[in-house]
């Protein structure tokens, strides 16, 4: 299914939400990362139908989310925060809302059952929600979430007090329900964990959109030499490898880091680099242990975008 | 423009609506019905107007064994009828106190309060606990998220406020005897009638207070101190829930000579004609501002952002 952002202005009052932001999602895993407040969840209320732009156009199908009732039968909502009826059982809570799918009883705790387990909650479904950790809570959220099977599903910091074993159990399940077909939106403040899931991010900042799109490509868009370090086996070749890429005509600029063992270059061409440097190397006779670039990284590409990057 | 536009739209889709909500009842309604009912019963507010409705019929049993002695008994066709000490008959002088403290206490004051606290727990908690956005995100359609907790609420609340009202004029009536309290269900039926009526008028102004206003049990209390209780005895009582109840009321206690009349009820005007409402028409009157109520509700939950 696709959700369709063009244009979108969200004020509340004298306050901007978010500010002409362009979306287009398909299927897959999608990730909207920004710090908080930045405007991710404004922008999934107004997926999900629980808000109208003040300008702009949200479609979910070519529909309006906030006036089709159709469309909330595709809908799975895991919210940021905590939202239940709490003297329920985990088991009542998930069949209550699939009841509202105008589905029967035992049918209803039969899914309710089937996705509960599948979370790992086979003990715990028949407790008063009250009693529930928040890793609990976290997975409770979800099953109500997953098990209608909706088309899109819309996670807003779903890894938010979540455990490790809870975190990758969820990452697990959007993996496959992605592969499913299904369109997962899925917002965080924490990059690392959008980047195990997905490449396919927007990045939002004070509710304006930075970047939408694969963010290897977004990196090449940056006009800002990227860092490669490079670790050599013996702490004696630091020098001479810095000496060496100096020289060259894609080095910006090279250090030394002798603590860390490391020579860090800065380069526009790093594609380039990647070529020859294993050249380089076996012709000075220099072995390294590692060559790595931390600059594809989320938490780089989010720093750089959010300090005002030039952009090509 | 875009309202009316929008409304005329609304009501062309009401036969499919209501086709598609009688459809859907049966799975939708019982889970709605249950939660709400346990949330109404486990609320410590209940329990207080519970309280506060047993300290009346506390209240008539001690007067019954304080003046139990001093009744004389008569026989009359294998009837035990009951007289006081001065040769009164017991059961016109209590149907009186029960009938007065059956609306003073209940239906003017306790009812309102039930239907605020319960409109209250059931729909603007549900905004509270920002379950409503959950809620909002399920195909479920607004005026059935306000409808089933309304129906829910009126039933909880004329149960509540019913069982009260039985155990008043159980207890108020019991030093009259049997004979006595089989002699005047029909004020006891007047009664409920009126608490029925009440109830779904009260709790669709209440659940209207609680879509559109933040503070909804501060809002239901002017109302009910300006609106209901100085505008009722104005010219304008029209406009009021009061003037309807009360007209229900006025007509069969006339009737059953508890000796009231259009004053006691506030039932005329500046120049003193009884404008009285047809109790036929009061009943009328209160069931279509209920679906009016419920429909403008719907739609504030429709239209509500998050």
């Amino acid at each position: 299914m696709r959700i369709k952002l063009e244009q979108v202005t969200k004020n509340y009052g004298n306050v901007q939400g978010i500010s002409n932001i362009n979306l287009d999602v398909g299927t897959g895993i999608t990730g909207i990362l920004g710090p908080n407040g930045a405007g991710k969840s404004t922008t999934m209320k107004m997926i999900l139908g629980l808000s109208r732009p003040s300008r702009g156009r949200v479609t979910v199908e070519g529909k309006d989310p906030f006036t089709s009732q159709d469309l909330k039968r595709n809908f799975g909502f895991v919210p940021e925060y905590d939202c239940f009826y709490e003297h329920m059982t985990g088991l009542e809570f998930v069949a209550y809302f699939l009841r509202m799918h105008d589905i029967s009883k035992e049918k209803a705790e039969g899914m309710a059952r089937e996705s509960l387990s599948e979370l790992g909650l086979e003990l715990a479904m028949d407790r008063k929600i009250n009693t529930y950790s928040r890793g609990m809570r976290q997975k409770t959220k979800v099953a109500r979430a997953t098990v209608f099977n909706p088309e899109i599903l819309i996670m807003d910091e779903p890894f938010q007090g979540a455990d490790p074993t809870t975190r990758i159990l969820l990452m697990e399940k959007m993996t496959k329900w992605a592969e499913n077909g299904k369109t997962i939106l899925v917002s965080s403040h924490i990059l690392h964990d959008v980047q195990s899931l997905t490449d396919n991010i927007a990045l939002i900042n004070n509710g304006k959109m930075l970047a939408y799109g694969n963010r290897h490509e977004i990196r090449d868009l940056i006009n800002i030499p990227r860092p490669i370090s490079i670790v050599p086996v013996k702490k004696g070749n630091l020098r001479k490898l810095a000496k060496i890429m100096i020289d060259k005509k894609w080095t910006k600029a090279t250090a030394i880091d002798e603590e860390n063992n490391e020579v860090t270059i800065e380069t526009n061409q790093s594609e380039e680099i990647y070529l020859e440097l294993p050249k380089i190397l076996q012709k000075e006779k220099i072995t390294v242990e590692k060559i790595y670039s931390e600059d594809d990284s989320l938490d780089s590409l989010y720093s750089k975008l959010v300090e005002g990057a030039q952009w090509k | 423009m875009e309202m009316i536009k929008r409304t005329l739209e609304d009501v062309s889709q009401i036969p499919v609506m209501l086709q598609t909500f009688a459809k859907r009842s049966k799975n939708v309604f019982p889970p709605i019905a249950k939660d709400s009912m346990y949330r109404l019963l486990i609320n410590k507010v209940t329990w207080v107007i519970i309280a506060i409705l047993l300290l009346p019929c506390l209240l008539g049993v001690i007067i019954y064994y304080q003046t139990d002695e001093d009744r004389q008994i008569q026989n009359i066709d294998g009837d035990k009828v009951y007289y006081n000490s001065e040769g009164d008959l017991i059961h016109e002088e209590k149907i009186e106190a029960f009938a007065g403290q059956n609306y003073m206490i209940i239906i003017i004051i306790v009812a309102v309060i039930v239907a605020i606290v319960f409109s209250s727990e059931l729909i603007n908690e549900e905004y509270e606990k920002k379950t409503m956005q959950l809620l909002k995100t399920t195909p479920i359609h607004s005026f059935e998220i306000l409808l089933y907790r309304y129906i829910t609420g009126v039933i909880c609340m004329f149960g509540i406020l019913g069982l009260g009202s039985i155990l008043l004029y159980y207890t108020t009536m019991m030093s009259s005897g049997l004979h006595g309290i089989l002699e005047n269900l029909d004020v006891l039926s007047l009664m409920l009638k009126v608490l029925l009526f009440e109830s779904i008028a009260f709790m669709a102004v209440f659940c209207i207070f609680t879509v559109y206003f933040e503070k909804p049990f501060l809002v239901g209390i002017i109302y009910w101190a300006v609106w209901e209780r100085i505008v009722s005895t104005q010219n304008y009582q029209k406009l009021t829930v009061t003037h309807y109840l009360d007209s229900i009321m006025f007509d069969s206690a006339k009737d059953m000579n508890l000796g009231v009349d259009a004053e006691f009820f506030n039932l005329v005007n500046s120049s003193g004609d009884i404008i009285a409402t047809e109790p036929l028409n009061a009943m009328l009157t209160i069931i279509i501002f209920a679906i009016f109520a419920l429909w403008f509700g719907a739609r504030g939950i429709a239209n509500k952002q998050f």
